[in-house]
């Protein structure tokens, strides 16, 4: 393609791109969001409504509590500040009154464990030790003197002066921590600092890798589950359900599909039924099946078998009528007709229609596990959701789509393998089917056989 | 009925010709309908498709039912080949009365109808086997069934892999392949296009001369009954019912040059006659607003 085509015949009603294109297309479909998602997280002035508490301070007189972490709304982090602000005030005020104040040693303690989330960003404290008030001490000194500097975050000008100021009354006091020798009078607290964030539930994209990566090799104790038993879980209920469901469906459709008999007697309840949310049987199926995999798998079922029914019975319906009745003019009986017409005619149909089940019965899955006893990936989902940690809900949920889409893209390959003459294979598929063929050929040529 | 003055009559028989529709209605009768009718109930009454109609076929005539559109001649074919019942009359075959379908009378359909998920030797292997034959029988029978109709080369492909044409032919040898007394063709050529239906023409009479079938012909075409058959019935339409059983006094063995034959356009133009009465015909288009008047296109 010479370099001014490059921008022409991309918009071509209803005719297919050449295969490049479709490809470079394709690829795009994926990237686009993935990069909108980096662009969202990753350009600081785009969106970012919160902001990400990286150093926090308790406010007089206020019961709600901010530590290291939280998020808080961009409009309200400026009143924070200043409220902050305004207790350093009334406290230098009254330091110049000489007005000693009660309690001040406890109040100065829990002040000077300010640093603490700090120190652990920097590490040079573990993060069970964050109430280590002798290491913390050393801290205050260190960077009030500058042998130590902050980086990650960095202390704004502002707040090195309050450790400054601070320390200068501690040093008075005592060189290491005592708390007997605290000062009596109070010390100034830190202005919290922090950066602009985007909303809890939109972890960036490699904070989202990491925990994925950490949730799913993470070794845990014994009699726990490890992310791989939950999926193997989930995997089991939804193929045993979907098994269900495609052998009580599958007979019952074809049925239906052939004789106004079974579709007069079947179809109007099963039309009914669908109606009926799977999930309002949640209770129901688990008391009749009590605990364990068994009510899941059989909402599984509940929620797929009654679409498959209709589904198959239509696909069945579909069948060219002309076929039927050329089978008819040659002889083939009813039950022939059925077995080797209707089915071996459906097949294709049937087999895209189960690949579109299987995508319901995924839907249905999540529900399911959340009933009863909760268990496989939802259940981790349900967990860790409620403690907001939404970086490692994020990769299970897209654990399960990848599932879904590479299971589908696969099956949906395999079509053109198990169907050959419906005339949808690549010729690279097409080869295939010959080479796996080639043995069968043989034998059957060399071995005719007997009648 | 008057005939073109520059065409000989339709009924004049060359001694051979005539020789040959001797020998042909001393044969046993193949199939035998009479008094068939068929009503349909619409919504807006009932309309009669069928009415009345009565005809043979002898041992291994070709016939051909042509009639203008709307006759009934797809009506009367199912019902002879047992897929519609009908209202009133009777059919037999070789003296046997038949109602419902059956491996005795074959059907070539107009749209085909192989299965698609069987090779061309399996089709044809389709019928023998639902009878019971083995495997084996039906395998190397079918291969004689495809090799008569010229596509061995072709045994292992899927029907998506032929052209219409090929098609046709291996829904011919599916249905000779069951060996059926009668077979009925519903205008099997009708979506093949005028060059490959002139071939599939003569292959027919090829296959007609090596195989002892006697065989129900649909067509709309004139060219096409003329060519193939022995004797053409010709329908009227609404309702449909028997307008004249034409002998065709074209000698066999036939071939595409004997369409300019005086005889065969003499007979052609007989039943365009019947088929679309002089009188009626299409009358003079209206003239319009937007006309142009051209000397030289009229």
């Amino acid at each position: 393609m010479t370099e001014s085509h490059l921008f022409k015949n991309w918009f071509v009603i209803r005719r297919d791109l050449p295969p490049s294109r479709r490809l470079l297309l394709t690829c795009i479909s994926f990237l686009l969001p993935i990069a909108l998602w980096c662009f969202v997280s990753y350009v600081p002035w785009i969106w970012h409504p919160d902001i990400k508490i990286e150093l926090s301070a308790e406010r007089e007189g206020v019961t709600t509590v901010f530590t290291a972490g939280d998020h808080v709304s961009k409009g309200f982090f400026p009143e924070f500040v200043e409220a902050v602000r305004k207790d350093n005030a009334v406290v230098l005020a009254a330091r110049a009154a000489g007005t000693s104040e009660p309690g001040a040693k406890r109040k100065n303690q829990k002040l000077l464990r300010q640093l603490a989330p700090l120190a652990v960003s920097h590490d040079w404290l573990p993060y069970t030790e964050a109430q280590n008030d002798a290491v913390l001490y050393t801290l205050w000194r260190d960077i009030a003197t500058g042998k130590k500097v902050t980086k990650r975050p960095s202390l704004t000008p502002e707040n090195l002066d309050v450790v400054r100021k601070n320390w200068a009354l501690l040093a008075a006091a005592s060189a290491e921590f005592s708390f007997a020798k605290l000062p009596d009078t109070s010390l100034l607290k830190l202005i919290p600092q922090g950066k602009p964030a985007n909303p809890i539930y939109l972890p960036a994209p490699d904070e989202v890798i990491r925990t994925g990566i950490r949730d799913f090799t993470a070794k845990v104790p014994e009699g726990e589950l490890t992310m791989g038993d939950r999926y193997k879980r989930s995997l089991q209920v939804i193929f045993l359900g979907f098994l269900w469901a495609c052998l009580v469906g599958i007979p019952i459709g074809i049925l239906c599909g052939v004789f106004d008999f079974f579709s007069k007697l079947f179809e109007p309840f099963v039309d009914f039924f669908r109606y009926m949310p799977a999930p309002t049987f949640s209770t129901l199926l688990v008391a009749i099946l009590l605990a364990g995999d068994a009510p899941k798998i059989a909402l599984v079922f509940i929620g797929t078998v009654f679409q498959l029914i209709l589904v198959v019975s239509k696909t069945t319906r579909l069948l060219d009528p002309s076929l039927l009745e050329a089978a008819q003019t040659l002889g083939a009986k009813p039950r022939q007709m059925i077995t080797h017409v209707v089915i071996p005619g459906i097949l294709p149909n049937l087999y895209n229609d189960l690949r579109i089940l299987l995508g319901w019965a995924w839907t249905w899955l999540v529900i399911a596990e959340l009933i009863g006893v909760k268990s496989g990936l939802t259940e981790f989902i349900e967990t860790q959701g409620r403690f907001r940690n939404f970086d490692r809900v994020f990769p299970v949920i897209i654990l399960i789509g990848v599932t879904g889409f590479v299971m589908d893209q696969i099956l949906s390959w395999l079509h053109g393998i198990f169907f050959p003459w419906a005339g949808t294979s690549s010729s690279f598929t097409r080869n295939l089917i010959r080479i796996l063929r080639w043995p069968v050929k043989m034998i059957s040529r060399s071995n005719p056989a007997t009648p | 009925m008057k005939t073109d003055p520059l065409l000989p009559d339709y009924r004049e028989q060359t001694p051979e010709v005539a020789a040959r529709f001797a020998r042909l209605v001393k044969r046993p009768v193949a199939l035998e309908v009479s008094g068939l009718t068929k009503r349909f109930e619409t919504p807006r009454g009932i309309v009669t498709a069928l009415d009345d109609v009565s005809f043979s076929v002898h041992k291994r005539e070709l016939l051909s039912v042509i009639g203008p559109s709307g006759c009934g001649k797809s009506t009367l074919v199912r019902i002879l080949a047992g897929l519609e019942t009908p209202s009133g009359g009777e059919v037999k075959v070789y003296g046997e009365p038949v109602s419902g379908p059956g491996p005795d009378r074959g059907m070539v359909f107009q749209g085909y109808t192989l299965f698609p998920w069987r090779t061309v030797k399996e089709n044809v292997m389709f019928g023998p086997r639902m009878a019971g034959t083995s495997a084996f029988t039906a395998d190397s029978e079918a291969r004689e069934w495809i090799e008569l109709v010229g596509l061995s080369k072709f045994e292992n492909a899927y029907p998506h892999q032929l052209s219409g044409g090929m098609k046709q032919r291996v829904a011919i040898a599916r249905a000779l392949a069951n060996q059926p007394r009668v077979l009925f063709m519903d205008e099997p050529f009708g979506a093949l296009d005028a060059q490959t239906r002139c071939q599939m023409q003569s292959y027919l009479l090829e296959i007609w001369k090596n195989v002892d079938i006697t065989i129900v012909f649909i067509t709309h075409d004139l060219d096409e009954a003329v060519f193939l058959s022995d004797r053409i019935l010709v329908l009227d339409a609404n309702p449909g019912r028997v307008r004249e059983v034409v002998e065709v006094p074209v000698p066999r063995p036939r071939s595409t040059e004997q369409l300019f034959d005086p005889s065969f356009l003499g007979v052609r133009k007989h039943i365009d006659n019947l088929i679309h009465p002089p009188g009626q015909e299409q009358k003079e288009a209206p003239v319009l607003r937007m006309a142009v008047a051209d000397p030289d296109v009229v």
